[in-house]
């Protein structure tokens, strides 16, 4: 069954009389469950693909059905409530609020999503329990990027997004976040998303979709290595 | 180039400098204005004092007779003396109109409180027939050169308008009997000739000399003494309403002038150490780059200090425009000043000392532009691209408490929020404290003079009528009319309290016509073997009840010990005694006022004794236009309370929008909707504004006790502050936190999430 199917989908950006179609017309379906990663070179319209699938922008043109909902056509308080049920973020620079401690910033999320988990499980299942009362700026990047993960999977979303995950990291950390992110993402059965430009992570994919130029050129299923056999 | 960028960063931080302008120019507006009353004030009226030659001291007879040109010529005599002139006022009623009265002036000598003529025909000494009218009477009543004026005293008496004058006597032309405010249509003055007033009454009396002199009180009254042969009451020009209301018009403006524009100078220097500071700390980057690049220290610090200064320079001088206006608005004849003063001109002055201000102001803020700029440019250039570390959370004091697990997540992030930034927590606090400090201090003055006329209209006068005796009729005629309405009267004796002239009061009060209040309020119980004192003379002697003073009638030699029972709130600087007292202690005195419950309209006026009738309400009326003023600069006061709470909030607002805008953004995509933020950024405006009110009432209530002592110690009034002072001013208060707050959390719709995010803090 297909959770996520992108019809038709296009984002303009006009500058003067210069359009700029960051996505051109994609077609896109995304089975329940997979890890999918969008690859592309800068500028190929990865992460527009990504912030409209998350509720951060809306498309111009097109449709986004998630679980049989159309979201491209929904309101400000509507896409706020979808990003709060249906999607969990991990970004390139973890975005945590600096003046809240670790606990704080995971269960920030049960103000606004009904079926969260308890933000104490969710930080030990990251291996940061002896953290909890520590602020963001007290821990190293990856451990930063844990409670990302903490955070966006504590909200029990059904999809999983990630901006660069590893971007700011260095490889080793990041293969390490990596893998607990793909293993958790998998355990609690969640479908997720990743946009890169990094080729060792498409191999640990079930999908790779490679876009350029604002269109989708392949959507690929693969089998899917391990991170262990992938050499980083 | 950098002069581009100068206008560029100007646009972008416009909030912030349009804020600062106007702090600046309401802060040196206000400064200005106030001080510029009173400069002028004191120039103008001095020059008015030197036009009409007015009176440094005055001679006072209080027989029968007055003084003679013997008299006169004793004290011309006298070292020291420029010039001295016999003097008598008489307030006369104008006929065929209801209740006016003029106060007909004679004097000997065009050197001493003289007029000044507007227009007409100059004076002249020998005119019988002639009278010189006040120009301001004249206008209210339309009455021209040339017309003709009955006025009664024994019988009538018409005479023609020659001129129409100004004096500086009547600066401030109120009539002999508590009135508060001059009355221009009901109340005026004119001058008669002595061949006039020689025509008029067959043996004309002059109860007073007055005199120029430059001889200190002390030396002058020595020699009046001598001269004389007795012990003879001098009146300094302190003690006339013309001169003392003025210099303590002056003296309010000056009061004014120190503290209101301070508040918001002060936060205007606070809130640009701040701002700047930040846009200092935000354009780091910029600034290590232009320094990379090339550019010298000098040049950069240069360009960032000029835009500071720019900001000083604008907000000074859109200040001395505003300060032009606010005295304007004070001092133009329908402003507060031109009700109450009669000059004949007004010239504005700017002190000198304002541009000391200004330039002071100009300083400090380029001080400010260049130090957080040099802060920022420090070490190598590669350091100064490196951008400000953000300050490390910290925890608050709170969460050691088990309350911190039971607050919201809104309301950690807040608390913790506020101490990260402590200086715009502080500034904040700053801000909603002013705006109550204000609101409190000008509506808690309002209450308490409406309080004070409230409790002076409903308790103290206790009667309908108020009939003035003429002190010049018998004995028995006088009693007669005390007998014929109601026996309740008083009698003002003038004496000498240590060096000062007071009033003793005697009062007989059979059905309590009259009350004195105590300071809380209750009445005072007159016995015959107390006396009663206003709370100036208690504090300026350091009496009270038990204590003992002494006083002494003017031209006699007795001197009275009388034993205080308290104090008492009076209009005038006074000693109050029953008649009982006074005649078990043998002190003479005169009735002079009725306080009656007959009707006015059923007072016979014609009786021999009686000088004139006034009811209540006419004698409140003066009130009136006392509280017009008041009004006028209280409305002033809340709207620069309004503005101050605006400014600086909607500033430090801003300010944290711009601060915590990653921190929303996160928030935004993590699914909280544009309200839950809103509401997360309105609960820390409010929860300041909380705090704010809390310190600002108290801090209100100090300033108003203070206000009351230094702008209206002559009404001795008693702070109080109604209910709706209390529920306006916090509801006001935090309604301006709201509707800012309101406003900033507004501009979290457009919140750029994708583009924040790309973005590390």
């Amino acid at each position: 069954m297909s959770l996520i199917e992108l019809k038709g989908v296009s984002k303009i950006y006009k500058s003067g009389e210069h359009e700029l179609r960051a996505l051109d017309n994609v077609d896109l379906t995304i089975e329940k469950g997979k890890f999918v990663v969008i690859l592309g070179p800068s500028g190929a319209g990865k992460s527009t693909l990504l912030n409209i699938l998350g509720g951060l922008d809306s498309p111009d043109e097109g449709k986004i059905i998630v679980n049989e909902k159309d979201i491209s056509a929904l309101s400000g308080n509507a896409l706020a409530d979808y990003r709060a049920k249906t999607v969990g973020f991990v970004f390139q620079f973890y975005n945590l609020i600096p003046t809240l401690t670790v606990r704080e910033n995971v269960a920030l999320v049960r103000e606004i999503a009904p079926n969260a988990f308890p933000a104490e499980k969710m930080i030990a299942e990251v291996g940061l329990a002896d953290h909890l009362n520590n602020f963001p700026s007290e821990l190293s990047g990856g451990e930063q990027q844990r409670v990302s993960i903490a955070r966006a999977l504590a909200k029990n979303p059904e999809i999983i997004l990630c901006d660069e995950p590893t971007g700011a990291l260095d490889s080793d950390t990041g293969v390490i976040v990596l893998k607990l992110l793909l293993d958790m993402a998998r355990s609690y059965g969640k479908t997720i998303l990743i946009v890169t430009h990094n080729q060792n992570i498409a191999k640990m994919a079930d999908v790779v979709v490679r876009v350029k130029n604002g269109k989708i050129i392949s959507a690929e299923e693969q089998i899917p290595l391990s991170a262990d056999d992938v050499e980083w | 180039m950098l002069v581009k960028k100068l206008f560029r960063t100007f646009g972008e931080y416009k909030a912030q400098f349009i804020s600062m302008i106007l702090m600046i120019m309401i802060g040196v507006g206000i400064f200005i204005g106030f001080n510029m009353e009173w400069v002028t004030i004191e120039k103008d009226t001095n020059a008015f004092y030197e036009e009409t030659h007015f009176a440094d001291y005055r001679v006072v007879n209080d027989g029968d007779l007055g003084f003679t040109e013997q008299d006169l010529e004793a004290i011309k005599a006298i070292k020291g003396v420029d010039a001295a002139a016999l003097f008598a006022s008489i307030d006369l009623n104008v006929k065929g109109e209801d209740k006016k009265t003029l106060a007909v002036t004679v004097t000997t000598s065009k050197d001493v409180s003289f007029f000044k003529l507007m227009s007409g025909a100059p004076y002249d000494e020998a005119d019988e027939e002639g009278i010189w009218l006040s120009e301001r009477y004249a206008k209210e009543n339309h009455i021209k050169v040339g017309d003709t004026i009955t006025l009664f005293y024994n019988s009538d008496i018409p005479l023609i308008v020659r001129g129409l004058v100004k004096s500086a006597e009547y600066l401030i032309c109120v009539p002999d009997n508590g009135a508060v405010m001059p009355s221009f249509d009901k109340y005026g003055f004119a001058y008669v000739s002595p061949a006039a007033y020689l025509s008029l009454a067959e043996f004309p009396i002059y109860p007073q000399i007055n005199v120029r002199s430059s001889l200190s009180e002390k030396q002058f009254k020595k020699a009046v003494n001598a001269a004389l042969a007795k012990t003879t009451l001098v009146l300094t020009k302190d003690e006339v309403i013309s001169y003392a209301e003025v210099q303590g018009e002056a003296k309010e403006g000056k009061t004014m002038g120190a503290f209101l524009p301070l508040v918001f100078l002060l936060i205007a220097v606070l809130t640009m150490i701040t701002t700047m500071h930040r846009i200092a700390a935000k354009e780091k980057t910029q600034i290590g780059t232009l320094k990379a690049l090339g550019f010298r220290d000098g040049t950069l610090l240069r360009h960032y200090t000029m835009l500071s200064l720019f900001v000083g320079i604008i907000g000074s001088i859109l200040g001395i425009g505003l300060g032009y206006l606010v005295c304007y608005f004070i001092m133009n004849p329908h402003g507060a000043m031109g009700t109450y003063f009669d000059m004949s001109y007004w010239t504005m002055y700017l002190p000198w000392f304002s541009f000391l201000v200004i330039a002071l102001v100009l300083a400090l803020f380029t001080a400010v532009g260049y130090f957080s700029v040099s802060r920022m440019l420090k070490g190598s250039a590669a350091e100064a691209l490196r951008p400000l570390a953000p300050k490390k959370a910290k925890k608050v004091l709170l969460e050691k408490t088990p309350l911190w697990n039971k607050l919201s997540f809104g309301m950690k992030w807040n608390l913790r929020d506020m101490m990260r930034h402590k200086s715009r927590l502080f500034m904040s606090l700053l801000g909603v404290i002013g705006c109550m400090v204000i609101l409190v201090g000008a509506m808690g003055m309002k209450d308490t003079a409406t309080e004070f006329i409230d409790s002076y209209y409903e308790g103290a006068m206790n009667y309908k009528t108020c009939i003035y005796l003429d002190t010049s009729a018998s004995d028995t005629a006088r009693n007669e009319v005390i007998e014929l309405y109601g026996g309740n009267y008083s009698a003002t004796v003038p004496v000498e309290i240590g060096e000062k002239a007071i009033s003793l009061t005697v009062w007989s009060l059979p059905n309590d016509k009259m009350r004195f209040l105590k300071e809380d309020n209750s009445y005072v119980k007159l016995t015959d073997n107390e006396a009663f004192v206003c709370a100036r003379i208690a504090e300026e002697f350091g009496v009270g009840k038990g204590d003992t003073i002494k006083i002494s009638p003017f031209g006699k030699s007795e001197v009275y010990e009388l034993t205080v029972g308290g104090v008492a709130r009076s209009l005038s600087e006074s000693v109050m005694i029953s008649v009982d007292y006074a005649n078990a202690l043998g002190i003479e005195y005169k009735a002079d006022t009725i306080y009656s419950d007959t009707p006015i309209s059923e007072v016979d006026a014609s009786l021999v004794a009686v000088k004139n009738v006034r009811t209540k309400g006419e004698i409140m009326e003066s009130f009136d236009s006392f509280m017009e003023i008041m009004n006028e600069m209280i409305l002033l006061l809340i709207i620069a309370g309004i503005i101050l709470g605006v400014i600086v909030l909607y500033n430090l607002g801003s300010m944290g929008y711009t601060e915590r805008y990653l921190e929303m953004a996160t928030l935004k995509v993590v699914g909280f909707n544009n309200k839950k933020i809103a509401r997360l950024l309105i609960g820390q405006t409010m929860l300041i504004t909380f705090f704010g009110i809390i310190l600002g009432f108290p801090l209100g209530v100090l300033v108003l006790k203070w206000l009351i002592t230094a702008l209206a110690s002559e009404y001795e009034m008693s702070l109080y502050l109604g209910p709706l002072t209390y529920l306006v001013s916090i509801l006001v208060t935090a309604g301006v936190s709201l509707i800012v707050g309101v406003l900033v959390a507004r501009k979290n719709k457009k919140i750029d999430m994708v583009a924040a995010l790309k973005a590390p803090e």
